[in-house]
Order: structure tokens, then C-alpha cells, then sequence
């Protein structure tokens, strides 16, 4: 703790210099090598079960032959495409809920116990149930994603709505717009910000819903063979699909930071 | 001035008590509308599932749900299973708050060592830390241990995070005037930092509460010899959708008893942020 740098007189990092970039990636890079690296000597040097823990050269090799033989584009494709059903449902009717709530406060205090159960619920101990109604699958897999992801996107449009200037809906309303058009033409565009924040959280929280369904209720996806290759010991395989699922969520995350940056551009 | 009502006055006046009426009625509104709903939601569960309407066995029916509520507490069966998975809670927990807070004010205080970890911290930020399980499961065994991690790993990147951020946003003045008076580096931290952290330092271990308990749940679901999900798995096997309807509930008031819980702690330790 000692050795860190300390801005004498804020006590605050220093401000960022143009060389900064360079020495992000550069420390970023040399992170991950450390990492990879240090696991791969401590491996080699015998201090760990190779069995049990693996190494990275295993990993790789094993990433190999799962691309060659065409397990990991299978899976990534099921899951993917499980991914795509799911969230989009979730879009669609966390939208027209999250709109319904924030123009009615009828809606909301009727919707809210329900929605807040489904928030802080374990919704994965339902899988049991949810297997019995919708058979063992995708279509379960689907399910929970959607159970997961939909209440995200409806509480953040509920409060894009809420933050909606009345004197804009009041001036379309006046100029002889119908409801449909304050929805179209006013409520909706002010309430991107907060509906991009809430497409990201759901993103992250559709991705659980996946690996979470298929570790528990299917046959096929990477969520599936994450658990299968646990169960049966097989470590260097189950880093295969497990870092798929990182690098999956950190390019999901970049997209829409890219996407939030170009919506909101306007605001300023 | 008159005491007679003005005309203006004299004609609102009839239409004045049902809207005073609304207004008195207007806070308790959402309780109103909300605990309706669920009333209503229950009601209907009921007799579905009383009257076998739908397979009952699939979506049982609230008094059945209490009924095993019942059974499961008076066998004890509940608290053996619950005080397992609290264990493993605290285990992981603990250790997390004390490094994460650690870990995320040097990132604070140091940009190097914040470019050192922060792309593999974004990447397990974003990751879906139940992915996790299997390998922790390998790594750890079956038991205590791989829960606690599995608790430790969900908590503590929140917790780091938000610690960082919440340091990094303590305004440079006080900061500057304990300078001033010869505050040494600790004391800055100790006096100034932290506590001026504290808010977002919070609101992390909220966060941090839900996803952990989450995980573990997921985590003793995936193998385990006691706990909660444990029972899940052992009751979905014979199909009884009564007790999971419990085991939910139980889960559910353990996250929401942990955010109450922490509410209370900031409410005391940090008394300026409680209006958040």
C-alpha cells in the first residue's frame, strides 16, 4: 500500500497526461500476461493439479478442438440465438409496461408488488416449475430469461417516462396530438437515456438467464456444457464456453456504451 | 375583511370535499392499489389451485404454501438448510467488504494499478458470476468453501467499484483542508476519504447482497450437501411446487432482511447519506 502514487497535494490520482492511453493499455495488456502467464508457470512448475486446475496452454488446446469438431459454434449459436428470443421479448414488453406505468399510476401501484417480487426473487429456484409447464429446453431457458430481463427494462422506461418534461406532452396535446402521438413523438424519445441504461442492466442480466436456464434445464448451449464439463472433471473444456460467456458480456457492454454515447450526443 | 364567503369561494365549496377527500386518500394510494392486486392475485391462486383447476401439484395454492411453511419450520428442516447457507453467506461476505473496500480505494489512489486489473475487472464485472460455479465447485469441492468463494467473487467487484468511484468523487476541499493542517496520509484517508465514500461504499454492498445471495443459491442448486438451493433441487425432483414456493419466499426475505439490514448500518455510521 505504500508504494501507491498519491497526488501530494489532493491526494488525488494526477490528472491525465497525453502518454495516459498508452500506459492504460499497455498496464492493461501486461495485467492479463501476468494472469495467464503466472497460472501457466504455476502449472508447469507442478505447484497445481494439472488435473483439477488446468492451465492455460490446456485451455487452449482444448479451445481447438472444440472449434474444430464444432462444438463451441453449436453452443454459442444456441445460446445466442436463445439470447436474441428473450431479450427481445423482454424489450418489447418491458417497454409497453414501463410506458403503461409511467403514464398511469394506476398501472404502476398495481404492477409494482408484482414487479418487485420478480426483482428480488430467486427466479432460478422456479425452474423446477417452469420445466413441468414448458418442457425441458429452450423454451424454459427462454422463459427465465425473459422472467430476469423484462422487469429491468420496465422499471428504467417507468422512470424515462416520469422524467418527461409536462409542458412538452402539454404542447403536443394542445397543438391537437392524440395520446399515441405524445407516446411516439415526445414520451418515448425523452426517455432514451434511461431506457438505453435499462437495455444495458438487462443485457447483463439477460446473459444470467441463459447461462443460468441451460446450467440447469437443457441439453445444449454453453451454459449447458459449463456445467456438463464440471460435473465430469473436465477443466480445460469448461474454460472453453466459460470464457466465451466473458468475452460475450464484455463486447455486449462495449456495444452499448457505443450506442449510449451516440444517443445522448444530442443531449448537450 | 367580510366573513362571508366570497362568491368565487361559495361555489368551489361543493366540489372542494370529494377532492379533499382524494387528496387525504392520495398517499396511501399505491398501498391501496398495490396490496388490492396482490389480494386479488392471491385470491385467484387459491381457488385455481384449491379446486384443481390447473394441476395443483404444479402450481399449489397459498394456504397450501403456508401449510409447508408450517411443516418445514416445525421439522427444523428449514433452519438446518438456512444456517448452512448464512454460514456460507458471512464466509464469503466478510472477507469481501474488508478487501473490496481495500482494493477499490487503491484503485482510487492509484491510476497504474487501476489500468494493471481493470480489464480483468470490467470483464468479471460483466460476466455472469454463476458461470463460475462449476470451476469454483472443481476448485473447492462440493462443501463450504466453494459457496463462500462463489459469495466472496459476486460481492466483492461490486464492492470494489463502488468504492473506487465513490472515493474518487469526494470533493478535493476537505481533503485540501486537512492537508492544511497536517493530516498525515492515513489520516486522509482514515478521516477524509472513507467516510466521504461512504454513501457509494453502501450502496455497493446493496448491490452486493442481492447478486451474492443469488449466486449461492445457484451455486448450492448446482451441487451441495446442505442449504437452501440444496432443498430446491431435492423438492423439484418430487415435483412439489408448494415448498419451492416457500424456499423462494424464505430466499427472497433473506435478500430483502440484507438491504434492510444495510440500510439501518448506513443510517447510523453514515448518517448523511440516509436521505438517498
Amino acid at each position: 500500500m505504500s508504494k501507491i502514487h498519491i497526488d501530494d497535494e489532493t491526494l488525488r490520482p494526477a490528472p491525465r497526461r497525453s502518454n495516459d492511453r498508452v500506459e492504460e493499455i499497455g498496464l492493461g495488456v501486461l495485467g492479463v500476461v501476468l494472469l495467464v502467464g503466472g497460472w501457466e508457470y504455476a502449472a508447469y512448475a507442478g505447484w497445481l493439479n494439472p488435473v483439477i486446475v488446468s492451465s492455460p496452454s490446456a485451455i487452449a488446446q482444448a479451445f481447438a478442438r472444440q472449434w474444430q469438431s464444432g462444438d463451441l459454434m453449436k453452443d454459442l449459436g444456441i445460446s445466442l440465438a436463445e439470447f436474441a428470443i428473450g431479450f427481445s421479448l423482454s424489450l418489447v414488453v418491458g417497454l409497453a409496461l414501463g410506458v403503461a406505468m409511467g403514464m398511469s399510476r394506476w398501472v404502476e401501484y398495481a404492477a409494482d408488488p408484482f414487479i418487485w417480487f420478480l426483482y428480488a426473487s430467486p427466479l432460478i429456484a422456479f425452474y423446477p416449475l417452469i420445466i413441468v409447464w414448458l418442457g425441458f429446453g429452450s423454451t424454459t431457458v427462454i422463459a427465465l430469461t425473459f422472467l430476469l430481463t423484462f422487469v429491468t427494462i420496465a422499471v428504467n422506461t417507468m422512470a424515462g417516462v416520469r422524467s418527461v418534461d409536462p409542458q412538452l406532452i402539454r404542447a403536443v396535446r394542445a397543438f391537437g396530438g392524440s395520446r399515441l402521438d405524445v407516446v411516439a413523438k415526445v414520451v418515448l424519445p425523452a426517455s432514451v437515456p434511461l431506457v438505453l441504461a435499462g437495455v444495458r442492466i438487462g443485457l447483463g442480466r439477460a446473459l444470467i438467464g441463459v447461462i443460468l436456464g441451460e446450467m440447469f434445464s437443457s441439453n445444449g448451449g454453453l451454459g449447458y456444457h459449463i456445467s456438463f464439463y464440471g460435473a465430469h472433471l473436465k477443466t480445460a473444456d469448461l474454460f472453453v464456453p466459460l470464457t466465451t460467456v466473458v468475452v460475450i458480456g464484455v463486447v455486449m457492454t462495449r456495444i452499448c456504451a457505443v450506442f449510449e454515447r451516440r444517443f445522448l450526443a444530442w443531449r448537450n | 375583511m367580510s366573513s362571508l364567503p366570497s362568491q368565487a369561494e361559495a361555489r368551489l365549496a361543493p366540489r372542494a370535499a370529494p377532492r379533499a377527500f382524494q387528496r387525504a386518500l392520495q398517499p396511501w394510494m399505491r398501498a391501496i392499489v398495490g396490496v388490492g392486486g396482490v389480494l386479488v392475485f392471491l385470491v385467484v391462486w387459491q381457488i385455481v389451485g384449491s379446486q384443481d383447476l390447473i394441476r395443483s401439484d404444479l402450481i399449489s395454492y397459498p394456504t397450501e404454501v403456508l401449510r409447508s411453511l408450517y411443516a418445514m419450520v416445525a421439522s427444523g428442516e428449514l433452519w438446518a438448510n438456512l444456517s448452512v447457507t448464512l454460514q456460507e453467506f458471512v464466509l464469503g461476505f466478510f472477507p469481501a467488504i474488508v478487501l473490496g473496500v481495500a482494493l477499490g480505494l487503491a484503485f482510487a489512489l492509484s491510476r497504474r494499478l487501476l489500468y494493471l486489473f481493470d480489464p480483468l475487472f470490467a470483464a468479471l464485472y460483466t460476466a455472469p458470476m454463476i458461470a463460475f460455479v462449476p470451476v469454483l465447485v472443481v476448485w473447492f469441492g462440493v462443501g463450504l468453501v466453494s459457496k463462500a468463494v462463489m459469495v466472496f467473487l459476486s460481492a466483492f467487484i461490486p464492492i470494489v467499484i463502488n468504492t473506487r468511484t465513490g472515493v474518487e468523487e469526494v470533493p478535493e476541499a476537505p481533503i485540501r483542508a486537512l492537508k492544511a493542517f497536517g493530516a498525515s496520509r492515513w489520516q486522509i484517508i482514515a478521516k477524509g476519504l472513507l467516510p466521504g465514500a461512504l454513501p457509494a461504499i453502501m450502496a455497493g454492498l446493496r448491490l452486493a447482497v442481492g447478486r451474492s445471495i443469488v449466486s449461492l443459491v445457484a451455486a448450492e442448486m448446482y451441487v451441495s450437501v446442505r442449504g437452501i438451493g440444496r432443498l430446491v433441487q431435492v423438492y423439484s425432483t418430487s415435483d412439489r411446487a408448494a415448498e419451492i414456493f416457500v424456499l423462494v419466499l424464505v430466499i427472497s426475505s433473506l435478500g430483502f432482511l440484507g438491504v434492510v439490514l444495510i440500510r439501518r448500518i448506513e443510517a447510523y455510521v453514515a448518517p448523511w447519506s440516509a436521505a438517498r
